[in-house]
């Protein structure tokens, strides 16, 4: 009988780790399967669970395409009407690993500026107070394409030729 | 008619049945799985130990995401704790506990338990400023939650270390069998399917890339705003082919991957060239958290027999080394119980002076200390012979500054021995 109860416990542990790796796999492949009809069913399926644990990644590392990238500058307008020009990412050491963060950050402020402009501007009023800033403006550098004849021809991607400047918002600096 | 039917079901159900078995449950170790855990929380640690001044910055009310604006992106299955945190000392005794459990995690210490608090505040963070979230949070989130359904913490820990120091106090000459178990062969296997499919997908990824296709995705990375490498763009404009050849073997590694590391013969290439890979992401573009992350989770496709084969070349290497103590006296039974206990590989052999005498050591120098006889059968005393051990045991390298501080460590550690050793009746 109790040979017999073990036996039952031991088929059950086995269905039970079964059907755990059966899921797991099947929600570790369906997270990041390309659209289609069967797909998204099968994830609506996994999603409660792929959301939970924050397994949901495409995994598209620089794919398909590799962007050129793009850096936040801001301009700061002091009371004396001179202007300070600077770039947050130049000033980040990659070695830390809150860089990554920080660049991440940083991208938000760019692709949402209108939510998050007036308080990224505000922080930037603080952190130059030292300044005596009077507005924030905050850009997007939009880098262009660079190629091998043009760093044989001496130029740098970080030359302004290869860049474009976009204006994203102009903050005044609070109390201002 | 019904019955041969009802057979050949059978047989195929069996058949169907030993396959699952093989792919799934066969007896493993924990070792891979441990490897993973102890390099994923370093990571861990010394990534969150660095955001500690940030801290209010990226998680708290006042910083770049305030819970109001996470309230227009509210799923109800994206949780976290911090959510439920307002003061800012709530948050800092959160990331200290957090911290404290990554350092606990990485030394296998109550891991039991440990590993959910870790993977709990891991995704806690992440859900707290969703616009942080980076690749590396996503391998690490599904890492860790197969870290957590394995019986990780049963080799390379300190759990380890306390089950054989039990056992041998009971019995110095006890050896635990080693933990295996078909469930940790299981998730050693969830985790290898993990980075195939990341890599198969990122493959697939590129693949219908126009710029991978024509070979120059390469040159674009190091020309990027994100990624811009002086160093690698001069070598690169003159040499374009170099460009074509490491854009097309990033996509050649990332394809085979995925369908060549399980065959026994082809997976030191695929793993090799894997690692390879991730150190020149962390090299070349600075990415290397994400690499070394990545680099962890490839350690659940070294073969067990290779880090044991591995451990056989060090202990041959070393040779045996024979402890003598003296089986009369309680602390130095207790004490040799405790060292014991982080020798995993089994190097030191013992030998009770009372009830086996050494031809080598007589019983009155091993009244005096306890003594390390080498393969040559030189005899280290006291303090010697721990200092001589500590450099060839690993599970004692945590050891070595305490014993290898230039002129203090002897200066110090002979005579504190030396009382010990006097004093050992009354310990």
């Amino acid at each position: 009988m109790q040979q017999a109860n073990r036996r039952g416990y031991r088929r059950l542990t086995y269905v039970a780790m079964s059907v755990l790796v059966a899921w797991h796999t099947f929600a570790m492949v369906i997270a990041p399967a390309p659209d289609s009809p069967v797909t998204e069913a099968a994830r609506d399926l996994a999603q409660p669970y792929l959301t939970f644990f924050g397994l949901q990644h495409p995994w598209d590392f620089f794919a398909p395409t590799v962007g050129t990238g793009y850096r936040l500058s801001y301009v700061i307008e002091d009371a004396a009407g001179g202007k300070h020009t600077f770039r947050p990412g130049d000033r980040l050491n990659n070695l830390q690993p809150t860089a990554i963060w920080m660049k991440d950050h940083y991208n938000v402020i760019m692709t949402n500026s209108e939510k998050y402009g007036d308080a990224a501007g505000a922080a930037v009023c603080l952190e130059h107070a030292s300044l005596n800033p009077v507005s924030v403006t905050l850009q997007e550098i939009q880098q262009d394409e660079f190629w091998p004849r043009d760093w044989l021809n001496g130029k740098r991607p970080t030359d302004a030729e290869f860049s474009e400047v976009k204006t994203l918002r102009t903050v005044t600096c609070p109390g201002r | 008619m019904i019955a041969t039917l009802r057979n050949g079901f059978q047989r195929i159900a069996d058949r169907i049945g030993a396959v699952w078995q093989s792919i799934w449950f066969q007896d493993g170790p924990t070792t891979p799985l441990e490897i993973s855990r102890i390099g994923i929380g370093v990571a861990l640690l010394v990534h969150y130990l660095f955001a500690t001044p940030y801290l209010l910055t990226f998680w708290g009310d006042d910083g770049w995401m305030p819970r109001a604006s996470l309230a227009e992106e509210y799923d109800a299955w994206a949780q976290s704790i911090l959510f439920y945190l307002t003061a800012p000392w709530q948050l800092y005794v959160f990331h200290a506990l957090f911290l404290a459990c990554c350092v606990a995690f990485t030394l296998g210490w109550r891991t039991r338990w440990v590993k959910w608090a870790v993977l709990i505040g891991q995704i806690s963070y992440d859900n707290r400023n969703p616009d942080m979230y980076y690749g590396v949070d996503s391998i690490l989130a599904c890492l860790l939650l197969i870290l957590c359904f394995a019986p990780i913490g049963s080799a390379l820990s300190l759990d380890r270390v306390r089950e054989v120091r039990a056992a041998k106090l009971a019995d110095l000459g006890a050896h635990p069998r080693r933990f295996s178990s078909p469930w940790a062969f299981a998730c050693t296997r969830l985790m290898q399917i993990q980075m195939a499919v990341l890599f198969f997908y990122s493959a697939v990824g590129k693949v219908k890339g126009d710029q991978w296709m024509s070979g120059e995705a390469v040159w674009r990375v190091f020309a990027s705003a994100d990624y811009y490498n002086e160093f690698m763009l001069r070598i690169l404009a003159s040499n374009f082919w170099v460009v074509n050849v490491a854009t097309y073997a990033v996509i050649l590694i990332e394809l085979a991957f995925p369908f060549m590391v399980w065959q026994r013969s082809s997976r030191p290439y695929l793993l090799a060239g894997a690692i390879f890979l991730h150190l020149q992401f962390a090299l070349l573009m600075n990415l290397y958290y994400f690499s070394f992350v990545m680099m962890m989770g490839h350690m659940s496709f070294l073969f067990p027999q290779w880090l044991q084969r591995l451990g056989a070349a060090w202990k041959w290497r070393i040779g045996p080394m024979e402890m003598i103590y003296d089986g009369h006296c309680g602390f130095c039974k207790r004490s040799m119980a405790g060292f014991l206990a982080f020798d995993g590989l089994r190097q030191i052999q013992i030998r009770d002076f009372r009830t086996d005498p050494s031809d080598i050591v007589s019983d009155e120098q091993m009244k005096k200390a306890l003594y390390l006889v080498l393969p040559d059968k030189r005899a280290l005393p006291g303090f010697e012979a721990y200092r001589y051990v500590v450099l060839r045991v690993p599970g004692l390298w945590w050891m070595i500054p305490l014993f290898y501080i230039p002129i203090f460590s002897r200066l110090l550690g002979h005579p504190i021995y030396n009382w010990i050793a006097a004093n050992r009746s009354r310990l």
